[in-house]
Order: C-alpha cells, then sequence, then structure tokens
C-alpha cells in the first residue's frame, strides 16, 4: 500500500502570540514549532499500516524552510520519503488554497491512502483532507480512530468517532482521503537508528511551477475567504485570580467556595 | 427574489439538535439585520414528520429534502442533495452547526460549491452590509475575524453554544416545502456498516454535584493520581480531557467534551487541563468552574469562575489537604 500522510507544522502548545503591527498575523521569532498532534497520528497509522501489509509510506508538508523539522521526524520515525512544497505562494492559504498544492503533488503518484490529522491546532480549519478528497474525487472518512485494510476487496473498514459516546463503521474504496483522531495508537518516538537512516533517505522540495501550478491556485491569492484581524478573545466570564502561594491560593480558593458560593 | 439564509438542520433518533436550535436563533438576528428570508432545510428519508414539527414550533418554513438513500447519513448522498438544493435555491447564507457531522460532509459541499466554509464561528459583525465572523485559532488563545470571498452562498458553521438556542414553541401553523431529491447510485462509495456505542458507560458524571477533572498538564498515569486524591477527598466524580483518555491514563469512559460526556454539576474543578473546545463544550454550563493551570494564557480561564496561575502539583496537595481537613 501507498500511503501519504500530510503533516503541519503549528507553534508549541503553550505559546503565547505577539501580534504584527496591523495585528494580521503573530509574530514567529519567539515561537517554537512542532508537529500538529493529531498529524502525528496519522503517521503512526500509516507506519502501522506499513507494517502490516508492507508498501510505502510518504510524509508531506507544506511551508518554509522550518517545515524541514517535521519531515525529517517523520522521516526518523519511519516514513520512506518526504515532500516539501515550499515557497511563499503557498503560504497563509486557506483549506482550499492548500488542498489545491497537495492535490497537484498527489496527481502524479499513485497513493492508494491520503491520511491527515483532523485538524491543526493552529488554524482549526478542520477540512484540509475533505477539501482535498472532493478535489482528487476520493472518498473521504473523517475522525477515525481504526483502520482495518481487506488485501482481497481493496477496500477499507474504518472506524470513526461521532458526538456523545457513539462510533460509526463505514466501508470505503481505494483510493481514499481519511482524517485521523487522536488517541488511535500511541505515537512512537524517532530512535537513534531511525534518525541516522532518516539522512539517507529521500527528500524532495516542490515548488509552484515543479506542480505545474499557477500562482493564483495556491496559497492566500486562492483562498475562499479572507482573513482579517486577530484578537485576544473576550472572556465569557469575570474570573476572579486568586493570587499567592500555593497554600494560600489553595485556602483563599476553598474559602470562596464554601462562604461564597455554597458549593461545598 | 432576495435569496435567502438558509439553517441546515442535523437531526438525530427523530428530533432536531440543540445546535441547530441555536443556529435558529442566530438566522433570526441575521434576517432581521439583514432584510433576508430565513428558514429552515431538513434533509432525510421519511423527513416529512420532523419538518412539520419544526415548522410549527419554529415558525419557521422547513424545505424537507428527502431522498431514501439519507436514511443514514452518508457524506456523498447528503451533498449531492444539498448541493442540488443550493444551485437550484442559491441562498445567501447556509448556516450549520459545527458538529462531527458537519465536518465530515461542509468542505465537500463547499468544495462542490466552489465556496469556502467559515468553521466553528463564535461571533459576528456586521460592517457596511457585509458579515465579518469570528472563529478561534491558535489553541483558542486568539480569535481571527473572517470574510468569504466572492459570491454567495456562504457557507458557515458555528461553534456548539456559542449563540443563544431560539427553542420556544410559537405554535404556528406548519410550512413544509417537500421536494424529493436524487442521488445517482454510483455516487455512494462510502457505506455505513454499522452505529455502536464506543464504550460501555459505567461512569455517569450527569449526575454528579462536583467533578475533579486532569488534563494533559498531570503528565502521566502516576501523577494522575493526585486527581483521584482530591476527588476522593471532595466526594466528587472524577473527569478527564482527551489527552488523559488517549494516553490510557484513566478509561475513557471519564472522557468529557465533544466526544465524551456532557456534565453540568455545581462545581467543576480543571486542573492542568489548557480548555480547548472540545473540552469546554462539555462543561462550561457548569455551575461554578474552577481553573488551576501554570499557562496564564490557556483558554480555560476564559470560562472559569475562579482561577489559580499556578503549579497543579503544588496547589492541588494543599486543596487535599485543606478538604481532608473540613471532612474527616
Amino acid at each position: 500500500m501507498r500511503i501519504l500522510t500530510c503533516l503541519k507544522q503549528v507553534p508549541e502548545r503553550d505559546s503565547r502570540y505577539k501580534l504584527n503591527q496591523d495585528g494580521s498575523s503573530v509574530l514567529e521569532e519567539d515561537l517554537v514549532f512542532e508537529t500538529n498532534e493529531s498529524d502525528l497520528y496519522a503517521l503512526e497509522e500509516a507506519l502501522r499500516l506499513k507494517e502490516k501489509f508492507g508498501g510505502e509510506v510518504t510524509a508531506l508538508s507544506l511551508g518554509p524552510d522550518r517545515v524541514s523539522k517535521v519531515l525529517r521526524n517523520a522521516l526518523a520515525m519511519g516514513a520512506d520519503r518526504a515532500v516539501h512544497l515550499k515557497g511563499a505562494e503557498f503560504e497563509r492559504g486557506d483549506a482550499w488554497g492548500t488542498a489545491q498544492a497537495i492535490a497537484a503533488a498527489i496527481a502524479p503518484e499513485d497513493y492508494d491512502l491520503v491520511l491527515t490529522g483532523v485538524q491543526s491546532e493552529d488554524m482549526a480549519f478542520a477540512q484540509t483532507g475533505v477539501v482535498l478528497s472532493q478535489l482528487l474525487g476520493w472518498p473521504c472518512a473523517t475522525i477515525v480512530l481504526e483502520i482495518a485494510f481487506e488485501d482481497q476487496t481493496g477496500t477499507i473498514e474504518v472506524k470513526r468517532e461521532l458526538e456523545s459516546n457513539v462510533l460509526e463503521r463505514v466501508e470505503l474504496p481505494l483510493p481514499a482521503v481519511l482524517t485521523i483522531q487522536s488517541g488511535s495508537h500511541p505515537i512512537r518516538y524517532a530512535t537513534l537508528r531511525g534518525i541516522m537512516q532518516a539522512k539517507k533517505k529521500e527528500y524532495r522540495v516542490l515548488t509552484v511551477s515543479d506542480l505545474g501550478l499557477s500562482a493564483e491556485s495556491v496559497g492566500e491569492v486562492a483562498a475562499k475567504v479572507t482573513h482579517h484581524r486577530l484578537l485576544a478573545p473576550e472572556r465569557k466570564k469575570q474570573t476572579v485570580m486568586i493570587e499567592g502561594g500555593a497554600e494560600e491560593a489553595a485556602r483563599t480558593l476553598v474559602d470562596k467556595l464554601v462562604n461564597e458560593i455554597g458549593v461545598i | 427574489m432576495t435569496s435567502r439564509i438558509i439553517v441546515l438542520g442535523e437531526h438525530r433518533d427523530g428530533r432536531l439538535k440543540k445546535i441547530s436550535w441555536e443556529a435558529i436563533g442566530l438566522g433570526r438576528k441575521l434576517s432581521a439585520e439583514l432584510g433576508k428570508d430565513l428558514c429552515l432545510a431538513l434533509v432525510g428519508s421519511e423527513i416529512e414528520g420532523l419538518a412539520r414539527e419544526v415548522s410549527g414550533r419554529s415558525g419557521l418554513e422547513v424545505v424537507a429534502l428527502a431522498n431514501d438513500h439519507c436514511r443514514h447519513y452518508t457524506p456523498e448522498a447528503y451533498c449531492e442533495v444539498l448541493a442540488e438544493f443550493a444551485r437550484r435555491d442559491n441562498p445567501y447564507l447556509l448556516l450549520l452547526g459545527h458538529t462531527y457531522q458537519t465536518m465530515d460532509f461542509a468542505p465537500k459541499l463547499a468544495t462542490m460549491l466552489d465556496r469556502g466554509l467559515i468553521p466553528n464561528c463564535v461571533d459576528f459583525r456586521s460592517t457596511g452590509g457585509q458579515l465579518l465572523w469570528v472563529r478561534q485559532v491558535f489553541n483558542g488563545k486568539l480569535n481571527l475575524e473572517v470574510s468569504p470571498k466572492g459570491d454567495p452562498p456562504y457557507l458557515v458553521s458555528l461553534q456548539q453554544g456559542a449563540f443563544p438556542a431560539s427553542e420556544e414553541d410559537l405554535k404556528a401553523p406548519p410550512r413544509v416545502e417537500l421536494r424529493r431529491a436524487g442521488v445517482a447510485d454510483d455516487l455512494l462509495r462510502r457505506k455505513l456498516l454499522e452505529v455502536m456505542e464506543a464504550v460501555q458507560t459505567k461512569v455517569d458524571l450527569s449526575q454528579a454535584e462536583i467533578i475533579v477533572a486532569g488534563g494533559r498538564g498531570l503528565g502521566s498515569k502516576e501523577k494522575f493520581q493526585l486527581i483521584l486524591d482530591l476527588a476522593s477527598a471532595l466526594g466528587a466524580g472524577v473527569g478527564a480531557s482527551r489527552p488523559v483518555t488517549d494516553g490510557g491514563w484513566l478509561p475513557k469512559e471519564h472522557q468529557i467534551g465533544s466526544s465524551g460526556q456532557t456534565v453540568t454539576p455545581r462545581l467543576y474543578i480543571a486542573c492542568g487541563i489548557s480548555g480547548a473546545i472540545q473540552h469546554l463544550v462539555g462543561m462550561s454550563n457548569s455551575g461554578c468552574i474552577v481553573a488551576i493551570n501554570k499557562d496564564p494564557y490557556a483558554p480555560i480561564f476564559q470560562v472559569a469562575d475562579y482561577g489559580i496561575v499556578g503549579d497543579v502539583f503544588q496547589v492541588v496537595p494543599k486543596l487535599i489537604e485543606i478538604a481532608r481537613e473540613m471532612r474527616p
């Protein structure tokens, strides 16, 4: 089975954000980046399928030079080759603009399966995988927890998460796109051996012209929505922040819960 | 014809979901503000009964899009029916709830219509006849204003609980337009095999008066014991955010949020939980919310009544001590 896994680089979860002057983007200089967590779950599923059924796993990411960290890590975890979509034209796209670029990278290949995470932690579109499937004309299943492959029929059977403690089992013909939910299987760490081997693996950089695309067909220009200002969220409640050391804060809190609110 | 605002209603087991009543609430507001008609669309197989009921209750015209392939949800059948409807009616705005079902089909529908989908919106502003939508980005630490490019229809999904529901029964005469929609068999590639319960729930937190919940900040299964100790000292139920059950620190049945339980205890103590929206939807209606987290910018503080910025491993042991003094 030939599997493509799409991985996005996002700021670390505990990041503190500073905005640029017009508030249109966050300043990157103080940020540390990591791989989007649900995309790592997608890669883990891809590697497990390869171990079981053979084949090849390609890791794909889109972004500036720093994105190579995501791809090197994917290779060290066990992906066979990496594709880096690089160039200013790709940047600041919405799900549509990004999916156009990925679809073009997929077109000349013969992948059986494309896996992405359910959503990114930064822009949280939760739709790049689905848009991609529609552009490719492939069936899609989102929020997937388990994948079973039927070699004889060339179909996959997946368990999807629905709301309120409900799951559904669905069957799809290949090729297909799946978006993977977190928690399916524990994400493996790159081993020292993996890191050494990663250095010898294929790492391709593709630009807009390599993909045969025009600059207008990807990224911010192609986006179907316009992003305006970033703002600090409004508080829904007047939160009483309790100061002091651990003991003092704990005593103050309990005092308020007992005497002011009466909930304990 | 002035193009309409259409709420795409989501239903399960013959009932319209709460989020759809929230979308109707926002739809009424936008309808008044923009001077556009509002109606509700429902997709299903035998959908007319529900359509009449919802129309009577809401006073809205309901378009019932009926097709036998839509007895159970599949993205392909739903999108065919809805794309045909959108092309014919050319609505101004399609409002959906940001649910797991919407996440599964709405980006496909938008792509079929050559449009973008603005997902998971929490607010809107109207400026010069244009709507600017507000959505959460960067793990809920920032909001982003977004507008659609190009011509209608615009597709927007709403975060659950972000807008007040419009649920009062207007006892209006039902106005239902039943349309039989066509779906070609060969478009249906994804087959539903089975619907099942995720976990046999033995832990019912919906009746708990107090819940102590822990998150990623606890770090490991061993350290999560601290949460169990505080819960036992307070006589409280034990909850968890997704990373805890993903990591196997606690069984899945303790998970609170969109894929777990929804709870409304009198007191909810969130320890080391950053407050991803998937968690907040399951607990934000609790009576009193306490958040303890080392990150002062964690979104959990946006919904908390009381907040302590600090290390759970220092604050929680003190709380256990005090609680034990109170309940010997």
